[in-house]
């Protein structure tokens, strides 16, 4: 099992896998904590046009899963904004339509893309050396980001009202959130694919929510959570012979579970 | 019907003279085809203490929202520190804002002490950290309100009244001139009542203005100088006693009026008068 170590592709894989499951937990606690989930999947969802037509154009399929997730996630935040339409119900239509136009986009290629089921459902040996760079990349500005505007982010997900009423930019900081979660996806995409990609953003979060009412604490716990399902689920995919992105998805899950049990907000509650 | 009743108002007198800090003018709101507040006209001048009352769905929470800039009216004028209240921008570090507690998630990992902090973040500025300083401020907020023991308690464990007193020191944590409250003792005892408008009436008494959203008429009417009794339009402003008094007044809008007890009389500002226009219902 050691030596898996020293084979470049796995090394490639846990650089990638720490940078995704700190990532995702980070964005994520902002997602659970505003109830965002339902965004999440549909901008993870959107990517799989974007990495669709990216193939057809023969373009790095990462770069148009970018350009798409972020059209989407702005769409979605402008859509809801101007009032007309409830944000879940935008999320509803952006969802199946972009699904719906990489369908359309796979039906035009010829014979069928073992690359573009990797997309689908992660896989460690797609990570290549460019890819590391981008994840770490994307991570650093990320996670940048989100340093920057901590004290705005934790404002507006806890009382958007009032911070409206102080006069922080609300609008400027909900297109900052949906563009770092837009840019979250992606960066997951190679490792746990398109499908369960939101899954990675939502549980560990969820379970650091069990466990702390501390918001700092929840970020740090959140941000632990992700690597182990992310370092975890590498290794044990490895070993097992399965779907990378499905065994880290389940590794969190069980954490997640563990967390649930564990749970002094759980004890309170049965008490 | 055929007829509905306007009440000819007054603000009270002693305030003549200095520029309103908040002025709405025939101010109509309407959410899609439903109107939600019609033809409100309303001033509240710098110094005084003003309940906004009326029954539930009378479109209280919509009026302080109106005059917050966070929704704008399809007719008439409301004017902020003497701006538009859509436009207000540097004057928005003027105001303190306490929101109803129902909209407050209670299960969110926070500490009182990080709530109250918030109340610096526009001071403090995009991007960068609030100072030792900032800390100060919010630690003396939590002081002021007699919760200076919760700075680092859970927000969501808090009792109801420790609740509203860290969201009041929060507001206190921005140095406002306008404090402005949407039903404040929601959910909380008497007592708690008690101690959140006793507080009120302090920092009115140090030249605070304050507008309170309220359902608790009975304990309202012995704490503000002026009540106004909101049902769409505005029924009703005066000082309590006059408000109050109007029993028909309570019948006809609908206005929660029978806690209310009945003062002495010297002059009623609230009285009915004929419409021109015919009644829409």
């Amino acid at each position: 099992m050691i030596e898996v170590l020293t084979y470049t592709f796995m090394q490639r894989a846990l650089v990638a896998g720490v940078l995704i499951g700190v990532v995702c937990a980070v964005i994520g606690v902002y997602v659970v904590l505003r109830g965002m989930s339902f965004i999440g999947a549909g901008i993870a969802h959107a990517s799989f046009g974007g990495v669709a037509l990216g193939f057809l154009l023969g373009i790095n399929p990462v770069i148009s899963a970018i350009t798409f997730c972020l059209a989407v996630a702005w769409g979605i935040a402008w859509i809801s904004r101007s009032g007309r339409i409830k944000e879940d119900t935008a999320v509803g239509i952006f969802f199946a339509s972009t699904m719906a136009l990489g369908i359309l986009v796979i039906g035009l290629m010829e014979g069928y893309n073992v690359d573009l089921f990797s997309y689908l459902f992660g896989s460690i040996l797609a990570i290549t050396r460019e890819d590391v760079w981008l994840t770490v990349g994307l991570s650093a500005l990320v996670l940048t980001l989100v340093g920057l505007f901590f004290k705005e982010l934790l404002f507006i997900t806890f009382d958007p009202e009032t911070a409206q009423v102080l006069g922080l930019p609300v609008n400027f900081l909900h297109f900052l959130l949906v563009t770092l979660i837009a840019l979250t996806v992606v960066i997951a995409l190679k490792v746990v694919g398109i499908i369960l990609v939101s899954a990675l953003i939502v549980t560990p979060a969820a379970a650091a929510w069990q466990l702390t009412d501390r918001f700092g604490r929840m970020m740090i716990l959140a941000a632990l959570f992700g690597i182990v399902s992310t370092v975890g689920g590498l290794l044990l995919s490895y070993a097992l012979n399965t779907a990378s992105g499905a065994t880290i998805v389940l590794l969190s899950t069980t954490l997640f579970f563990l967390a649930l049990f564990l749970s002094p907000k759980r004890r309170l509650a049965w008490k | 019907m055929g007829t509905t009743h306007r009440v000819v108002s007054t603000a009270p007198a002693r305030e003549t003279g200095a520029e309103p800090i908040i002025e709405l003018r025939d101010v109509t709101v309407a959410f899609e085809d439903q109107i939600v507040l019609e033809d409100v006209s309303f001033t509240v001048y710098p110094g005084m203490f003003v309940a906004i009352i009326g029954p539930n769905g009378a479109g209280k929470t919509t009026l302080i929202r109106t005059i917050l800039g966070l929704v704008k009216p399809v007719k008439g004028e409301v004017r902020v520190f003497g701006k538009p209240a859509w436009t207000l921008k540097e004057e928005r570090k003027r105001l303190g804002y306490v929101p109803q507690i129902l909209s407050v998630d209670l299960h969110f990992p926070i500490t009182a002490g990080e709530v109250v902090l918030m109340g610096r973040y526009a001071r403090v500025g995009l991007i960068r950290r609030p100072s030792s300083e900032d800390v100060r401020i919010a630690r003396e907020a939590m002081a002021r309100v007699g919760v200076e023991g919760l700075w680092d308690k859970p927000f969501g464990k808090l009792s109801g009244g420790q609740r509203q007193r860290v969201l009041i020191a929060r507001a206190l944590a921005n140095t406002p001139e306008l404090l402005v409250l949407d039903e404040p003792t929601t959910g909380v005892d008497v007592a708690a009542t008690q101690t959140v408008y006793s507080l009120l009436r302090e920092f009115h008494a140090e030249g605070m203005t304050i507008l309170v959203v309220s359902h608790d008429v009975g304990v309202v009417a012995n704490f503000v100088d002026t009540v106004a009794c909101v049902n769409r339009r505005l029924v009703a402003h005066g000082r309590p006693h006059e408000v109050l008094g109007s029993e028909e007044l309570a019948q006809m809008y609908g206005c929660d009026v029978a806690y209310f007890h009945h003062g002495r009389v010297p002059h009623i500002v609230v009285e009915p008068v004929e419409r021109e226009e015919v009644a829409s219902d």
